[in-house]
């Protein structure tokens, strides 16, 4: 699913609204019935924080909690401070996850962003086409349908009678045949590969809705002095599309990092550790090995990591908002 | 120009630091989550008589195991004759059950459970201690072998002594299924009578084109551990397995003999004798392949029995694992199909009524050969019904005849504790089929994290 | 824009390409789910005779009659309600300006990116000492509370853009703020709403770990979630998965289908703004 960032300025004229409403507005009385503002400005916003309280701050500051005990979910608990975070860093399997998680970056990210920029630069032109309309709607479907189903179609196609080696046996390339999912080498990138998938039509259709806010008299001019598409594409396209680039970027790597459905329901984590991710060891450390201490620890990792990525993307990604 | 940036980022260092202290703080206020008082196993309620069904209409909950019909088949058989009990079954993968079986047992409790493995969930005070049915129906009066694997001692370990906390649907037995039409073309006249006879037997199959075992091996279940197990019964006495399997202390699974066994199970990897994708092949799909008779040999056990007299009539054999010298004792692995109920099940009663109808009541009987395809509990001289005969159901119950005489029983080395089966023991044989790992370093691997697992 | 016929026809090569590898996946299963149920049809290979009673077979074993009821539930739990409160907070914030937004905005921010997996232990725990566990209201109440960022967050990137002199009007006229926010800003924010309505919808729906981790019971789950429980049971059986797979697939793609521009151009500015 679209995961949102952390853009709040998509244009001047809001970026100068902004700026309007860091001046406290000390202008009415502390009482002032004209705004109201304070107390009634609290009452519109008390559901919302309350609901955000209770069920994700309240478990937020929990998880904090649990990561510092040593606790079953049934009997009594005991405080083993930062053991549980010594544990996850240096077991092998635990850590192995967040290694795991990094190497589907490059899959998730680097896949769809990359190759949703190669053809979004090469289908730029015929943007506006009725082959492209259809086109926007079919590339949106990985999207719509949930992640479990993605992994449900891919684990079938990817096994050993599936479809991928009956497409690589008609090219002749039967030797490198295999059950995708099964090898300890091959299962990771499999597994990336779904991802990939779920990804690359919403890079390329957001790449290509920020491509089309360029100014075509940028080509135009680009053309007559002679460039060619390659040099278009990094002198003109490229630095225009910062912005989404950054979303691109910061909506992937979460997707990667925070992965459980697709892993859940195609490897469970196998063969052997290859390919257990973060989300995925959370859910079985603690309801199924009962180790929720651990479970909390790895799970306040994996929401440092997820910030400790996304904050430096966004922070590249509007470096030069004009 | 606005930096919105600047402020979100200082805004969440803040928000980031408030966050660390105040759940500091709160750690070190309060107590630690989770009751302080621990739950102790379950003691035995002694019961004036044995429980029976009424007429008011009550709905049970299960939860049976995906793929196996003969469970379903006992509850609907047990409906016709209780109209006035209803089933709500909800059926999962093994591997899912066993990942559920904690967190379900202690919040969302069902009336029967099918269970892997007891031992921490009876430390737990999940399960409820049957003692009292046993008493009020007469259980205890059974061959003492057939509930030596449900017994529990306090605190969880060991097994194999102490009170009742799980009942088993049937007997299962285990050992290699075979391919009849296969095994003739290769030249196979009888079972073969050593370990050196069954590689000579492989060896065969192997030159001849044909694959010679087809073993799952994928996902959460390593299947590699049914012919580990025969293998490390061939080599040494089933006993020493056992004390490992119930948690007797000091007991190790690495011992000279099992290292043994894995190395042959190494040197039958490396000949090639399994189906390549061994590492990809859940267990029905393993199913699907011997039915469709591409290969030879198949560990499995007799609960398939009841299928494969159905879908390959006639063409399916069974023989025990050899032993390593000829004329040695044979040993499989044997255990009961474990049912539990749980600590806080709704209809206890009714349920300890299910499992005593399922031993006694002759129809019952009859569904657990012909659709379980093993040996149904209760006493020796119970009711059991005929057998055809040349099925492999057949030759699968002579075959329990023949543990029983030789002492071989054993549990599953997969039901050492809760977890050796997915953490250690799959990953294990995976990484050694794939090459990645020897037989010595596997054992050591697995003995370790018994070790951490049974400590804790 | 200057095209040159072959850059029309490359573009229009990749496109077809990219939505053939889009799309075979989905016609992959279609085709596997008309096998007879237990075999293991090799890739793409249309059976000879089409078991077309394996949809019907599909739909009776996952109840599809109960998860639509029981997905529709859950969203009519937790959309309406997510709209309500998070526009009020986003108004509040955004146009209100009420004292201390900085403090709250930054707040929800926090959770903009957290990952689900990060609390669902606690939750659980939570969900269960309030007598919640495997109802569906332990789906419905943590995601409103986990939407509660993004739509505070979307509504609000709304209302900074509505001008003062609307609010002075009104307030000239004698409204008071609950009649300022319900007659005037809502109606305007129809657009952003929609946007958002589309988004939690398809995420609710969507939803799988709170379904399998909250709720055993498949009939109270959501579609996703029901998805699960059916792999789980039905996983060994390729084609009846493939059937049951595509059944619970159909409503999510048939709304799609219905409102696709309104979904294409909420995603597309869901991930931009967010």
């Amino acid at each position: 699913m679209a995961r949102p960032t952390l853009d709040t300025a998509a244009d001047p004229a809001t970026a100068r609204l902004a700026l309007t409403t860091v001046r406290p507005p000390r202008r009415f009385a502390r009482r002032g019935r004209r705004r109201g503002g304070r107390w009634t400005g609290w009452l519109f916003a008390a559901p919302a924080l309350a609901a955000y309280a209770i069920f994700v701050l309240r478990p937020l500051f929990l998880t904090i909690e649990y990561s510092l005990y040593r606790w079953d979910g049934i009997g009594p608990s005991t405080w083993v401070g930062l053991d549980n975070y010594i544990k996850v860093f240096t077991d092998p399997d635990l850590f192995g996850t967040i290694l795991n998680a990094f190497k589907l970056i490059v899959f998730f990210s680097a896949i769809p962003v990359l190759l949703g920029l190669a053809i979004a630069a090469t289908i730029r032109r015929i943007a506006t086409s009725r082959l492209a309309l259809v086109a926007r709607t079919v590339l949106f479907l990985p999207q719509v349908i949930p992640l479990v189903a993605a992994g449900i179609t891919w684990s079938w196609l990817l096994a050993s009678t599936g479809l991928i080696n009956q497409l690589l046996s008609y090219v002749r390339l039967n030797g490198v045949t295999r059950a995708w999912l099964g090898d300890f080498a091959t299962a990771l990138p499999a597994v990336g590969m779904i991802g990939a998938w779920v990804l690359l039509g919403l890079c390329t259709l957001l790449l290509l809705a920020g491509m089309s806010k360029i100014d075509p008299a940028l080509y135009e001019a680009a053309r007559i002095d002679g460039a060619g598409p390659v040099r278009e594409f990094f002198s003109i396209t490229m630095p225009s599309l910062r912005q989404e680039i950054g979303v691109c970027i910061t909506v992937t790597v979460v997707a990667a990092l925070a992965s459980f459905d697709i892993v859940y329901v195609s490897t469970q984590g196998g063969p052997g550790n290859t390919t257990m991710v973060p989300g995925l060891e959370i859910y079985y450390q603690a309801f199924s090995e009962r180790q929720v201490g651990v479970a909390s620890a790895l799970a306040v990792v994996l929401m440092a990591l997820v910030l400790a990525c996304v904050l430096p993307i966004q922070w590249l990604a509007r470096e030069e908002q004009r | 120009m606005s930096r919105p940036s600047t402020l979100s980022r200082r805004g969440f260092l803040g928000l980031g630091g408030g966050v660390g202290v105040a759940a500091a703080l709160g750690a070190a206020g309060c107590g630690g989550p989770g009751s302080d008082k621990p739950d102790a196993a379950t003691a035995s309620t002694a019961l004036a008589a044995a429980p029976s069904i009424g007429t008011a209409p009550v709905t049970m909950k299960a939860y049976f195991e995906t793929g196996f019909p003969m469970p379903k088949a006992l509850t609907d058989e047990f409906t016709r004759q209780y109209p006035n009990v209803k089933w709500d079954i909800r059926e999962d993968q093994f591997a899912v059950i066993t990942q559920n079986a904690p967190r379900v047992l202690a919040d969302d409790p069902p009336d029967l459970m099918r269970l892997p493995q007891v031992s921490e969930l009876v430390k737990n005070g999940l399960l409820k201690n049957l003692d009292g049915y046993a008493q009020a129906f007469g259980w205890d009066k059974w061959p003492a072998s057939q509930l030596e694997q449900l017994r529990v001692g306090p605190g969880g370990r060991p097994r194999g002594e102490g009170s009742l906390y799980a009942m088993g649907l049937n007997f299962s037995m285990t050992g290699i299924f075979y391919n009849k039409k296969l095994a003739a073309q290769i030249g196979m006249t009888a079972p073969p009578a050593t370990l050196d006879e069954l590689d000579d037997l492989l060896a065969k199959a192997k030159r001849a084109g044909i694959t010679p075992i087809v073993q799952f091996n994928g996902g959460a279940t390593g299947g590699f551990a049914f012919p580990l197990q025969n293998l490390m019964a061939s080599y040494g006495p089933p006993g020493p397995i056992n004390d490992w399997i119930f948690q007797k202390p000091g007991a190790s699974i690495d011992t000279p003999a099992n290292l043994k066994a894995t190395e042959h199970l190494d040197r039958w990897i490396k000949a090639g004798y399994f189906d390549k994708d061994a590492n990809a092949m859940d267990y029905a799909k393993m199913m699907s392949k011997f039915i469709a008779g591409g290969c030879l040999l198949m560990f499995n056990g007799d609960w398939e029995s009841g299928t494969l007299d159905k879908q390959m009539p006639g063409n399916a054999g069974f023989f025990l694992m050899p032993p390593a010298e000829r004329g040695g004792k044979r040993a499989a692995m044997s255990a009961p199909l474990t049912v539990g109920i749980s600590a806080k099940a709704k209809n206890a009663d009714y349920a300890a009524f299910f499992l005593n109808w399922v031993a006694s009541n002759q129809r019952a009987r009859e569904i657990a050969v012909d659709v379980g395809g093993s040996h149904p509990m209760g006493p020796p001289d119970a009711y059991m019904p005929p057998v055809k005969e040349g099925s492999v159901t057949a030759a699968t119950l002579a075959a329990g005849a023949q543990i029983a005489q030789d002492n071989g029983a054993m549990d599953f080395i997969a039901n050492a504790t809760g977890s050796i089966y997915a953490k250690s023991w799959t990953p294990q044989l995976q990484k050694l089929f794939a090459g990645q790992q020897d037989p010595k370093a596997l054992l050591k691997a697995v003995q370790s994290d018994y070790e951490s697992q049974v400590g804790s | 824009m200057i095209v040159t016929r072959r850059e029309a026809w490359t573009g229009q090569l990749l496109l077809v390409l990219l939505m053939a590898v889009t799309v075979i996946p989905f016609v992959s299963l279609f085709v596997t789910a008309l096998h007879p149920s237990g075999t293991y049809p090799p890739g793409l290979d249309w059976p000879t005779h089409p078991r077309w009673s394996n949809f019907a077979d599909a739909f009776r074993a996952a109840h599809m009659d109960e998860l639509l009821i029981s997905s529709a539930l859950i969203v009519l739990g937790v959309v309406p309600v997510s709209l309500l409160i998070g526009t009020m907070a986003g108004f509040a914030i955004g146009h209100l300006r009420m004292a201390g937004r900085r403090l709250v905005f930054l707040a929800f921010v926090l959770g903009l990116t957290l990952p689900f997996e990060g609390i669902i232990t606690p939750l659980y725990y939570q969900i269960r000492d309030m007598g919640l566990l495997n109802t569906r209201w332990a789906i419905i109440l943590p995601l409103i509370g986990l939407f509660m960022p993004f739509s505070v967050f979307w509504m609000r990137a709304h209302f900074i853009n509505m001008p003062e002199e609307l609010s002075e009007g009104a307030r000239i006229d004698g409204a008071n703020v609950w009649q300022l926010f319900w007659r005037i800003h809502v109606p305007l924010a129809m657009p952003a709403l929609s946007s958002l309505a589309i988004l939690l919808f398809l995420w609710t729906w969507n939803q799988f770990l709170l379904a399998i981790v909250l709720v055993d019971d498949p009939a109270k789950r959501t579609m996703a979630g029901a998805l699960g429980a059916f792999q789980g049971q039905w996983g060994t059986d390729i084609p009846l998965l493939c059937a049951g797979s595509l059944l619970i697939l159909a409503p999510t793609l048939v709304i799609f289908l219905i409102f696709q521009r309104r979904f294409v151009s909420a995603l597309l500015q869901g991930s931009l703004k967010g």
